[in-house]
């Protein structure tokens, strides 16, 4: 009898687990949006635990700590995202102003001009006529303010979910270890203290993980930020020095891709700023290298920066926690990139370090089944 | 209905008189705590229920954490070599085990059986540990007794090992 019970049963759970991966595949459009909210809301409350925790020690109430949490991080993405809006819409009006002046025009065209005829003679017919350019520039920055209008649109949506992960966050966070006892009530006997190893791991690679790279993420922000004013003391005359640098810290948190794309804003704001300046255009880094604009200084900059961070700052901070060969965070970090972007891209690491400790702990019960 | 006048209206005021709670003081790892810090504990730890010969732990599994018996009894034994089982202890409410969990990760060095029906209060490292980050002071309290506890335990080994020595 009991022989003929086991392939029924397992007919039974095959055609069970068909129907709920049927059901979650028609629901994930609609659901979708709540599980990435909820993702969100769990790795913000990774990375906020300790603070809430620290600050719980000190004034002994949990409804407290997590409040005065909120406020700071509310507090801190506001006046950034107020003052780099404010300061990155004046910066851009002051470049449209700028190119609709005629000298600024010649100063570009001539600039393009110059750089087309240091240029090999087969890449010359390959780069659009300079007139062309510069027409192309102004009616696209013109197109830009335009667009800024349906930007606020999306801008809507943005804040919907952020206070919708905030509102989560802020749940979590103050129930954390009551969700956990709640979550670990549903493992069998069997498999309970395995699956209590299990959520520890996990917990702790992430945790160390993602404050890891916050920690470094700080690191190359200050350092970026110094860097920058080093170069303005030389004469580089970048603005919004400090949003370069919190937006190279930011991107910095996606490994490989992360530091080229910090680099990006820096130059496109030396050269905003310098265009028509012929001192910076002929400026040489070390007096020797040809770097117009401060251009190579900046690249210069930003790699100095890179190897302070890989050599000293992240081996500290972040050391083995997740603990994935170069070429598997590539490799994921292209998976993630092409299923959700450069959201997939951030949670590409710490999802792959999840699947790691997951992985290790099955091997781990499959060696030792016996024990259960 | 309940009457309001000769019913017990009052039950459950007393927070003391929860099961958990009164099973926790027996506990010498648990004594001479606050009512809070009771109801803090009560938090982290975890029930759960065992049938009749269910293997709470097995030996050589990686230890997590220890167990409290809030009803029924478990056997604590090991297997020899001749596959002959050896019972070291046959616990009953109010009784723990496994503590030294609490500290290390080392694997088990018994196994434990629940031989009726039983109801277990599990408190694990990765608790303790957040409790320590938490509240140092209720923590390190805690960490204390336990020293206390296996301290005992060490004396007593201690004495039966000069006991036998003494014998031979």
């Amino acid at each position: 009898m009991s022989k003929l019970k086991d392939p029924l049963q397992q007919i039974y759970r095959v055609i069970i687990g068909l129907i709920i991966v049927g059901f979650v595949y028609v629901i994930w459009p609609y659901i979708s949006i709540v599980v990435v909210m909820l993702v969100l809301a769990f790795l913000f409350t990774t990375i906020l635990l300790p603070v809430v925790d620290y600050l719980e020690r000190k004034i002994k109430s949990r409804g407290l700590s997590v409040l005065i949490m909120t406020i700071i991080v509310i507090a801190v993405i506001s006046v950034f995202l107020g003052s780099f809006t404010s300061n990155f819409i004046k910066q851009t009006k002051e470049f449209s102003s700028q190119l609709n002046q005629d000298d600024y025009i010649s100063d570009l065209n001539s600039f393009a001009e110059k750089a087309i005829s240091s240029l090999p003679e087969f890449m010359r017919d390959i780069i659009p006529k300079t007139g062309n350019m510069t027409d192309k520039l102004q009616g696209q920055v013109s197109e830009f303010l335009q667009n800024l209008l349906s930007f606020a649109g999306a801008v809507g949506s943005f804040v919907f979910t952020a206070v919708m992960v905030i509102i989560f966050t802020v749940i979590i966070l103050y129930g954390y270890y009551h969700f956990r006892k709640s979550l670990v009530r549903f493992i069998p006997n069997k498999y309970f203290e395995i699956g209590l190893r299990l959520i520890f791991n996990i917990e702790r690679s992430v945790s160390s993980y993602l404050r890891g790279q916050l920690l470094a993420a700080t690191s190359v922000a200050i350092l970026s930020i110094i860097g920058l004013f080093i170069l303005n003391a030389f004469g580089a005359n970048l603005t919004l020095v400090v949003f370069i640098g919190i937006i190279a810290g930011l991107a910095n948190l996606i490994p490989l891709v992360g530091p080229f794309v910090g680099m990006a804003p820096a130059i496109l704001i030396a050269f905003m700023n310098n265009l028509g300046n012929n001192v910076a255009l002929g400026h040489k880094l070390f007096g020797i290298l040809p770097s117009p604009f401060f251009i190579v200084d900046i690249i210069l900059m930003f790699l100095i920066v890179q190897q302070i961070d890989n050599n000293y700052v992240t081996p500290k901070v972040v050391g083995e926690s997740v603990g994935l060969h170069p070429i598997l965070v590539m490799i994921v970090l292209l998976i993630g990139g092409t299923l959700l972007g450069p959201l997939g891209m951030l949670f590409a690491v710490p999802a792959a370090g999840v699947i790691k400790v997951v992985g290790q702990e099955i091997a781990f019960v499959s060696r030792n089944a016996y024990l259960l | 209905m309940e009457n309001a006048f000769w019913g017990n209206i009052f039950k459950g005021w007393r927070k003391e008189e929860n099961p958990t709670v009164l099973t926790l003081k027996q506990v010498p790892i648990f004594k001479g705590f606050s009512n809070k810090q009771y109801r803090e504990i009560e938090n982290l730890i975890h029930e759960r229920t065992y049938k009749p010969n269910e293997y709470v732990f097995k030996k050589k599994a990686p230890g997590v954490g220890m167990y409290i018996i809030l009803s029924g009894k478990v056997e604590i034994f090991i297997e020899e070599a001749d596959g002959k089982k050896q019972t070291l202890a046959e616990l009953k409410e109010g009784d723990f085990f496994g503590e030294l969990s609490l500290l290390d990760e080392e694997v088990r060095s018994a196994s434990a059986l629940a031989k009726e029906h039983s109801t277990l209060l599990g408190f694990f490292r990765p608790d303790l540990f957040s409790l320590l980050e938490r509240n140092p002071e209720l923590g390190n309290k805690i960490l204390l007794n336990l020293a206390r506890v296996i301290g005992a335990r060490l004396r007593k080994t201690n004495e039966l090992l000069t006991e036998s020595q003494a014998a031979e």
